[in-house]
């Protein structure tokens, strides 16, 4: 799970980090690809994980919309403005969901992931193993696409400073576009992943969100390779605790966790968010 | 909207308020009342912390749960009559509040609104699994309630009459300790808070105490709300009073309303609730699609909130004597 809770905190921090707001309706994001993925198996019979190369870009160019559509217009309101826009987005886009899909749960079914992988006496499920390969592939992408193409180069500089990168001859309005969209399709890309390994209802998106936050304050608002960390080890931490302490509080131990950074070291494990 | 003239008037809406269930008998339109009154009197609650002092709650809902099971838990395991177990909620609200804020209010602005949000969170984890407290997600439900005499006339509990007035008068009690706060030292060293923290602090104000103070109010307030909850409705489990929603509903109908405002919760409350029972009842799932396009559409076009937009126009088109109108977009 690790690595999938990684790539919807990177979604996460990259907006926040650029736009300076955190967004309530990343979870209902997730929440999309996973209802993306299952669709997409329904009727055209797409396996989930090649569906991926089909939703990432159709979600990344919803994330654009959204931004330049919706959010762009609301941004020069305030903070806190933006932070609620986004909790309406968020309520809105779950309960359209509820309306078209009903609040069934649903389950996507793989033909060859049904017997777990078993190596070293270990049951994994394939599902989770794939997902974990795409998520590791994906994030290292990412990471050459932030390091070395200019885009990536100028999305970083915004979030570092966004005056300077105005001043740069950056179109900060351009790249807080294209980060929109790239976190949209990383948190579609996450639940396409996830899709074959959780329950499928509209509301997933509130279970999700919460971790994400959890995972984005453990390794600092605002940085990549803290999301990273801290989707690592919120993965960690949950499977460890629902063994060592009991699987009934496993979520509580993360939230718990959550406050301890928080109260303790608020700008992260790694430093680089400021509070 | 000030002074005595504004209290008068809200006194006189009141009564003429409470003068209703003589005159319709319509038991859903009482029962649309209601949730309005309730509704209104938790954006209320929330609007203290949220609106005066500008500090955003998402965990909300851990107050108001709390609020709800403490009346359930000391009614039913305990036989404490629900009047009185009403404020008693309302004080267990409160006194959690404290140490809560003390800890949480060392965070600011996106942070501790990420707090609270895991705190409720891990409030609702405790109710589901300590059963020995709260019966885990099975809930409690409230078969039948103790016989009161009031006025010499018995009570009846299966009429919507006096949960309306019930209800009426805890929005009527919101509002006025909100009036009072919004005019008081409290609540002008709030808005210092809201507007500029540090400043705030530069100037003398023991800030972390103003906030503790506020969210204890707050949550006293929305422990009561949750304890009416439990009374009208009988049944409670987590996911129905420490859901994650019930806290964004609260800032929802603030923010619509109007935020730091005292009548923006009621116009708020009265305008989701409609929107979202009416659609309710015709499409079943899916009616808090509304509460998402309100808040998203006030964002946009209202930042102010409705009632904060329209007590603006009243007071420009008649300064002299401003009176309450129809909110007006």
């Amino acid at each position: 799970m690790g690595a999938l809770y990684a790539m919807i905190g990177i979604g996460l921090t990259i907006v926040f980090g650029v736009m300076r707001i955190i967004n309530l309706a990343h979870g209902e994001m997730v929440m999309a690809g996973m209802f993306a993925a299952y669709l997409g198996q329904k009727h055209w019979g797409l396996d989930p994980f090649l569906s991926i190369l089909l939703w990432a870009p159709v979600l990344f160019l919803a994330g654009v919309a959204l931004y330049r559509f919706l959010l762009a217009r609301v941004l020069p309101g305030g903070e806190l403005n933006t932070l609620l826009y986004t909790a309406g987005l968020s309520l809105l886009i779950a309960n359209a969901a509820l309306l078209l899909f009903s609040g069934d749960y649903r389950t996507l079914t793989l033909g060859y992931a049904i017997v777990p992988l078993r190596p070293f006496g270990i049951a994994i499920p394939v599902a989770l193993a794939i997902g974990f390969a795409l998520a590791v592939a994906i994030t290292t992408a990412l990471w050459l696409f932030l390091g070395r193409t200019d885009l990536g180069r100028a999305i970083r500089a915004t979030s570092q400073n966004r005056e300077a990168a105005i001043l740069m001859g950056i179109d900060v309005d351009r790249v807080a576009a294209v980060s929109f969209g790239l976190g949209t399709a990383l948190a579609g890309a996450a639940g396409v992943l996830l899709a074959p390994s959780l329950y499928l209802y509209p509301t997933v998106g509130e279970l999700v969100i919460v971790k994400a936050f959890v995972i984005v304050v453990l390794g600092g608002l605002g940085s990549v390779p803290g999301a990273v960390a801290g989707g690592l080890l919120l993965g960690t931490v949950e499977s460890l605790g629902a063994v060592y302490v009991s699987s009934t509080y496993k979520d509580g131990l993360g939230y718990v966790l959550f406050l301890l950074v928080l109260l303790y070291r608020p700008s992260g494990i790694f430093g680089v968010g400021r509070s | 909207m000030k002074g005595r003239g504004a209290l008068a008037a809200g006194g006189v809406a009141l009564l003429a308020a409470a003068g209703l269930p003589l005159v319709v008998h319509n038991s859903f339109v009482l029962h649309l009342c209601i949730l309005v009154f309730l509704w209104a009197t938790l954006g209320e609650a929330w609007n203290v912390l949220g609106g005066f002092a500008g500090q955003v709650s998402f965990g909300h809902a851990a107050l108001f749960g709390l609020g709800a099971y403490a009346t359930a838990i000391l009614y039913l395991r305990a036989e404490v009559a629900p009047w009185w177990g009403i404020p008693l909620g309302g004080l267990a609200a409160a006194a959690v509040s404290v140490p809560t804020g003390l800890v949480a209010f060392r965070l600011r602005g996106p942070y501790f609104s990420l707090a609270t949000l895991a705190v409720a969170e891990l409030m609702k984890l405790v109710a589901l699994n300590w059963e020995w407290a709260t019966n885990g997600p099975t809930g409690f439900l409230i078969t039948s309630l103790p016989p009161l005499h009031l006025l010499g006339l018995p009570m009846d509990w299966e009429a919507k009459a006096p949960f309306y007035l019930a209800a009426l008068a805890m929005m009527g009690l919101a509002m006025g300790t909100v009036a009072a706060l919004s005019s008081s030292r409290l609540g002008a060293y709030l808005v210092a808070i809201r507007e500029n923290e540090d400043a705030a602090e530069a100037v003398g104000i023991d800030t972390v105490r103003a906030k503790v103070v506020t969210l204890a109010l707050s949550g006293f307030l929305t422990g009561i709300a949750g304890g009416f909850y439990v009374l009208y409705f009988r049944y409670i489990d987590p996911d129905a009073v420490l859901n994650l929603g019930i806290s964004m509903e609260m800032v929802f109908i603030a923010v619509v309303g109007g935020l730091g405002t005292v009548l923006g919760p009621l116009v708020g409350a009265l305008c989701l609730t409609f929107a979202g029972e009416t659609v309710r009842e015709r499409f079943g799932a899916g009616h808090l699609i509304f509460y998402g396009l309100f808040m998203m559409l006030v964002i946009r076009f209202l930042p102010e909130g409705i009632w904060g937009r329209a007590s603006k126009l009243i007071d420009r088109l008649s300064p002299k004597e401003a009176r309450p109108g129809a909110p007006r977009g």
